[in-house]
């Protein structure tokens, strides 16, 4: 897809977008900014995942920086929550750097391991430093602009989405995303055409690390309530679902899943416990039926339509 | 469609969409309900849908509500903040509830206030405890269960007075409800000359043997253990390993850990003369109501009421369907205003909020407390004086 294609296609379904809030009702517009909360998600967690084979688990960690550095400042240090949300990103985007020179030299399973490890660490951080976090009472947060207004944080994580999947997008169609391409594929063939392959893995993660705090304190500001619930491994593996089910490595894998997975569970809710069962069926059925995720079964429908990966 | 792929891409859409449209030709008074059908206290989500089963029975046998049934629609809280705020949302913008009622954990509720007070909803707590909840002051947040402040200033502290402890040990999880009621428990024995000490535990903690193990080098007489959901039952449990009792009175400072149907199975004999606070007697019903509901309770489930919770949601759902009645409409100020001429009675009393503004006793009803002690296995009201069944064991 040529950039002026990609431009074409994401203003027109901005635009649409944009009309959303006059005809949906408060719970239909909640369930699509969710949706689009895990659209950036999962679209910068596959930056790392899909195009440079990095297994991370700490993505929901990272979205945990920055929504607990945004509520945090915003609410102990009287911060607004738009400079507040920046220090959450910048935070987010830091650690990313520090924790991906520290363990992107081990790469696979390892590196999800630590990853993995990190995320616990976190998690187990802010639950017990409730003096400064609030813990499992949760801490409650302004909103991006008050008075609060649902349509207002719409149009705030759908500019978030939009700057998402644009950086994704430029990044992906550089020489760097090409170098991206070229260490998932073979590290030692990039590494002998004189790719720094650590390099390239650190700013991967780092800048994926960066979208991540990003979504996680504008969904904080959304909420007005952040809890460890935000860095938990259930919401990492609701987000891995998401980008596998909508299809890893593809730019619009996630953006479906994103949307599929978010309503479906919207629908399922209603059975209690039995959602779980329903949703682990759903991942089986797409595993059995379509391994390379919707976007997988989408290339096989419609050869001719130009769907590529 | 002979693709067997698309057939199946075709039901799952076929079943969203009949999913999605199923409830909307009811014609009902819809009240949603929040509280915990999962996690540490899934046991009092049991206790509610009892509660809730009773009340709509109850309710539309004699006519329900406006010339409509009243339907309850239930939502999940887990008991965690952020999931009670986003289901609270969801009954209100997808349900379309008139009225919210419920919830047994103050964090939860602290989250819910907030919506409720954002999307100008009736929201009546059955049973979450800490005082911010109605120390607020929000016009549209009600409770008709106990406070914090109320069960230590008007039950605990007097019973430690009676009873003549001079050492006690608080134990509080780290919750909204833990941490508040530590705090004003704390007050109450200084102004009493209580010694004490306090700790904090995790929530969700199952291991209590390094806690203990305090506790018994400090010899206390009373352990106020403010400890919610299955943690109390290991709390118990491992204090009588330790022998930290009966030497030291535990009292379970929020009552329905001790009466979960799986308290004995994991305390083993370690329950006896565990005391805890609660509302209700196993024998003892404070008003006509209350021996209508027992006979109710035991006609559907075909066993005595024991967790005083499902009564607290009886009572809130009958205060919700009575207001909306009085109110003639399902208008959320209209609601409000009849909510605050509430006379009615419950299974606990007559309730009636107070109008009061400036504390926690704005918009609260304070339900009557006593503390009971299992005696062999029996429950056994020890205080207040003039309700007592016996006397302290130790």
């Amino acid at each position: 897809m040529s950039y002026k294609r990609f431009y074409v296609i994401l203003f027109l379904a901005s635009g649409l977008f944009c009309l959303l809030p006059l005809v949906l009702d408060l719970y239909r517009l909640h369930v699509v900014i969710v949706s689009l909360f895990y659209v950036m998600m999962a679209a910068s967690w596959n930056l790392i995942a899909g195009y440079t084979g990095q297994v991370s688990f700490a993505h929901a960690a990272f979205a945990g920086i920055g929504a607990y550095t945004s509520g945090i400042l915003t609410v102990k240090a009287g911060m607004t929550s738009w400079l507040g949300v920046a220090t959450g990103t910048l935070t987010a985007g830091v650690t990313g750097l520090g924790v991906g020179f520290l363990c992107l030299r081990m790469g696979g399973i390892y590196l999800s391991l630590t990853t993995l490890g990190f995320s616990e660490i976190l998690r187990i951080i802010i639950t017990n430093e409730y003096d400064i976090t609030r813990g499992t009472m949760g801490l409650q947060i302004p909103p991006m602009i008050a008075p609060y207004s649902k349509a207002v944080h719409f149009f705030i994580l759908l500019a978030g989405t939009l700057l998402t999947l644009i950086v994704v997008y430029k990044i992906i169609h550089s020489n760097m995303g090409l170098n991206f391409r070229a260490v998932q594929n073979d590290e030692r063939a990039a590494r002998s055409l004189g790719v720094n392959v650590i390099r390239v893995r650190v700013l991967a993660f780092a800048v994926s690390s960066a979208l991540a705090g990003l979504a996680g304190a504008i969904y904080g500001h959304y909420l007005m309530l952040i809890t460890p619930e935000i860095p938990s491994l259930d919401l990492q593996f609701f987000v891995l679902s998401m980008a596998v089910i909508g299809g890893l490595g593809s730019f619009a894998g996630p953006i479906i899943g994103s949307f599929a997975l978010t309503i479906l569970s919207e629908y399922i809710r209603a059975y209690g416990e039995y959602h779980v069962l329903v949703f682990g069926l759903v991942a089986l059925a797409m595993a059995r039926f379509a391994p390379q995720g919707i976007m997988g079964l989408a290339r096989q429908f419609m050869p001719a339509s130009g769907v590529r990966q | 469609m002979k693709n067997p792929k698309v057939k199946l891409l075709f039901l799952l859409f076929t079943s969203a969409v009949i999913l999605a449209v199923g409830p909307a030709w009811a014609n009902t008074v819809k009240v949603g309900v929040v509280g915990p059908r999962t996690g540490g206290a899934a046991a009092t989500g049991q206790a509610f849908d009892e509660g809730i089963k009773l009340a709509i029975n109850y309710i539309n046998n004699k006519g329900g509500v406006l010339g409509k049934k009243l339907e309850v629609v239930f939502e999940d809280t887990a008991g965690a903040p952020d999931k009670a705020a986003s289901g609270f949302e969801r009954l209100v913008t997808r349900d379309k509830v008139v009225m919210v009622v419920g919830e047994s954990h103050s964090s939860a509720a602290l989250a819910e206030i907030e919506v409720a007070n954002r999307m100008k909803v009736p929201f009546i707590v059955a049973e979450a405890w800490a005082d911010p909840i109605t120390a607020k002051n929000y016009e549209y947040v009600f409770r008709a269960g106990p406070s914090n402040s109320g069960v230590v200033n008007e039950t605990i502290a007097k019973w430690v007075a009676h009873a003549g402890f001079k050492k006690a040990y608080i134990v509080a999880e780290n919750s909204d409800w833990g941490l508040g009621i530590a705090e004003l428990t704390e007050k109450a024995l200084i102004a009493l000359g209580v010694k004490y000490e306090k700790l904090t535990t995790e929530r969700k903690s199952q291991d209590h043997y390094t806690e203990l193990t305090k506790i018994k080098e400090f010899a206390p007489e009373v352990i106020l253990a403010y400890v919610y959901g299955d943690g109390l039952h290991f709390f118990v449990a491992q204090a009588g390993e330790l022998k930290v009792s009966p030497r030291a009175v535990i009292l379970d400072g929020a009552g329905p850990p001790s009466l979960w149907p799986d308290f004995w199975k994991n305390v083993g004999e370690y329950g006896n003369l565990e005391t805890f606070v609660s509302s209700m007697h196993e024998k003892v019903e404070l008003t006509p109501l209350a021996a209508e509901f027992r006979t109710m309770y035991e006609k559907e489930f075909g066993k005595s009421p024991t967790d005083y919770k499902s009564r607290s949601i009886f009572d809130a759902i009958l205060i919700a369907a009575d207001a909306v009645k009085r109110a003639g409409c399902t208008d959320a100020d209209s609601l409000v205003k009849a909510l605050k001429k509430t006379e009615l009675e419950g299974t606990r009393g007559i309730i009636k909020f107070g109008t009061t503004p400036g504390g926690p006793e704005y918009h609260q009803w304070m339900p009557p407390m006593l503390i009971i002690q299992w005696q062999d296995r029996n429950q056994v009201v020890i205080y207040p004086p003039k309700a007592a069944t016996g006397t302290l064991k130790r």
